[in-house]
């Protein structure tokens, strides 16, 4: 078997000469089924089979329950919208269909714009194709909500991979994490597609016929081609849409509900343990809070993510809600009390529990290309990431959530980090030295 | 508690550079290297600091109306205010050259160049209509200089980490400058909006 792939690669390797964009393909395509076997000869180097190639797959691979769990939740949200199939497993296909029919086209588009660019880029500047977008690509489809056009998606992708990646030199120089780039363009550039209340449920568009009511959006032929399946097996099916949502339906984030009317106004809505499972709305694959531990984790043992960054994001953000909750007192709220007063009472410990501040946590902030890069550093840096994440999410009314902006400010004062940290150790051994001396 | 929120307005919020983009040019030329960076940044914290209150009293007892010449000189502000950041300039240049030779060799002509960094005299402009008083004024000076002094200090260090990058050779210096410079713009738009005023104000 083994063999065999290795001669099918020797038989259809291009000329390098001839062919450069094929053969950058080829080789990309070569060192993922097989790790190269050039080694570092003589001197005292670490001979592994752990290349970037592997650091990255890694990542990918502990983002996979993320991404099965969200592509039930894009169905399951929809159908609890309509108020049907309650159950975890009632309409289980149905759900898992309508999920796969939104992720797979955001997840093909990301991937090969994305990748698109970077092959040009490598055939063009003569370097092997670097596998950092394997990870901004898997990524990416995770940040986004169900519903965004795929044009929107293309263009966002390729502002993070040339500006933001390609312009400083390709994977491992970027200064700012490109999914995040890649999120916050769309963010600003069309902010009424990426927040609010109307994005994060899939097909649910407002009907002008029955008033200020939403109803199911017509299907397209995708979902036609899985009824026409569904029917031979005599399994319930989609239908036609246009079914109206259940009464006092908003498609409200627990983020939009808290910063309205604190954490009373969420439990309104949303359980506690909806939220620490996962079946809320949001971006796709945010929600799931044991399935993104267990990734955090499954980093944590492959030492490919640092638990330093984590252990301090968190430590900054509690310390913040707690600062936050210290400084009001619920005892005196009125009904005229302003939204952000309740916002900042809700407790510290369920700040946790909403929004998406263990996915940029497990994800994001501990991508080792952009966080700091020196053992102190990393706690400085995670802990103000904690903080001004948490200050942006509660007191700018301009945002729903601030892990995404708040990792991409410390991101900017990384290096600045870094620089200082390295500069304080230089200072610290010159004065031991000289003292011993 | 007013001279705190506009501080960190000004700093943080407002920033000079990122927000409004002033002082720009010499923001992106001393960039280059950290150490020369951190004089500049100190040079101007230290002159906005200063200028912006001596500023704001030749504006209110010289040119104002209820004045010392009990009449409208306001038009003659940008001569004054030039003067003012002017002579300043000067006392920290002499400063610089007596305590820091090497730093004053390394700022060059961009020391004296403070004097028509768009920052300085922006800033005076900006206390006008904004019509701060007195106490505001010394907080929106070493406010908007700390901010300025944060945004070419972390640019700085940026520089001198992608300076072995494989950065396209056509974007090498200053391209990269402006490219890093939009997106830490985008980046310092987190905070932005934030109202310290409203939390100040209590339930």
């Amino acid at each position: 078997m083994k063999k065999a792939l290795l001669n099918f690669f020797e038989r259809i390797e291009p000329n390098k000469e001839k062919s450069p964009l094929l053969h950058t393909a080829y080789d990309a395509f070569f060192t993922f089924a097989f790790a190269p076997n050039t080694v570092t000869k003589g001197g005292v180097h670490i001979r592994d089979g752990m290349d970037l190639k592997r650091t990255m797959i890694h990542v990918v691979l502990a983002m996979q329950l993320c991404y099965l769990f969200g592509t039930y939740n894009i169905g399951a949200q929809h159908y609890e919208a309509l108020g049907m199939y309650p159950g975890f497993f009632e309409g289980f296909h149905l759900k898992l269909v309508h999920g796969l029919i939104k992720i797979l086209p955001i997840f093909i588009v990301a991937n090969v714009v994305g990748l698109g660019i970077e092959f040009y880029y490598a055939a063009k500047r003569g370097h092997g194709v670097e596998e950092g977008f394997l990870v901004s690509g898997a990524l990416i489809p995770l940040i986004m909500p169900p519903d965004l056009p795929l044009w929107m998606l293309a263009l966002s992708v390729a502002f993070a991979v040339i500006i933001g990646k390609e312009a400083f030199g390709g994977t491992g120089m970027n200064i700012w994490n490109v999914a995040l780039l890649s999120r916050v363009f769309i963010f600003f550039a069309y902010p009424t597609f990426i927040s609010g209340d109307e994005v994060w449920v899939s097909d649910i568009v407002k009907n002008a016929e029955l008033g200020a009511g939403y109803v199911s959006d017509t299907y397209g032929w995708a979902h036609g081609v899985f009824d026409w399946i569904f029917r031979g097996f005599g399994w319930s099916t989609f239908g036609d849409g246009g079914i109206p949502v259940v009464d006092g339906y908003t498609g409200a984030t627990p983020l939009a509900l808290a910063a309205k009317g604190g954490w009373e106004g969420v439990t309104e809505v949303y359980t506690v343990s909806e939220m620490w499972w996962g079946n809320i709305p949001g971006s796709i694959g945010e929600m799931s809070k044991p399935l993104i531990i267990f990734g955090a984790i499954f980093l944590i043992l492959t030492k490919v993510a640092d638990w330093r960054i984590m252990v301090s994001m968190v430590l900054g953000a509690a310390a913040m809600g707690m600062i936050m909750n210290g400084m009001v007192d619920p005892a005196r709220f009125t009904e005229d009390t302003a939204g952000v007063f309740k916002f900042m009472a809700v407790p510290w410990y369920y700040q946790f529990y909403m929004g998406s501040f263990l996915f940029a946590m497990a994800f994001m902030a501990t991508d080792p290309v952009t966080a700091a890069s020196t053992n102190t550093g990393k706690w400085i840096y995670g802990a103000l990431i904690g903080a001004i994440g948490l200050i942006v999410r509660v007191w700018n009314p301009a945002y729903p959530e601030g892990w995404m902006l708040a990792i991409l400010f410390m991101n900017t004062f990384s290096a600045l980090i870094d620089s200082m940290v390295l500069r304080g150790n230089i200072n610290r051994r010159m004065k031991r030295a000289t003292a011993a001396a | 508690m007013e001279f705190i929120n506009i501080f960190i307005k000004s700093a943080f919020i407002e920033n000079m550079v990122l927000a409004y983009f002033l002082g720009m040019c010499s923001y992106l030329a001393v960039s280059k290297s950290l150490k020369t960076a951190f004089g500049l940044g100190l040079a101007v914290i230290f002159v906005l600091g200063f200028t912006m209150p001596i500023n704001w009293l030749i504006h209110e007892f010289l040119l104002s109306e209820n004045g010392l010449f009990g009449m409208d000189l306001t038009f003659l502000k940008f001569i004054l205010f030039i003067a003012v950041i002017a002579s300043m300039v000067q006392l920290v240049e002499m400063v610089v050259e007596k305590f820091s030779p090497a730093l004053y060799a390394a700022l060059g002509i961009f020391l004296p160049l403070i004097t028509v960094n768009c920052a300085i005299l922006g800033g005076s402009l900006f206390m006008i209509t904004r019509e701060y008083n007195f106490s505001e004024t010394i907080a929106f000076g070493l406010g908007g200089g700390f901010g300025w002094f944060l945004a070419i200090v972390a640019i700085a260090a940026i520089r001198e980490k992608i300076q072995y990058s494989n950065v396209p050779p056509a974007l090498r210096g200053l391209g990269m400058a402006f490219i890093l410079t939009g997106l830490m713009g985008l980046a310092f738009m987190s905070l932005m909006g934030i109202d310290p005023a409203l939390l100040a104000g209590g339930q």
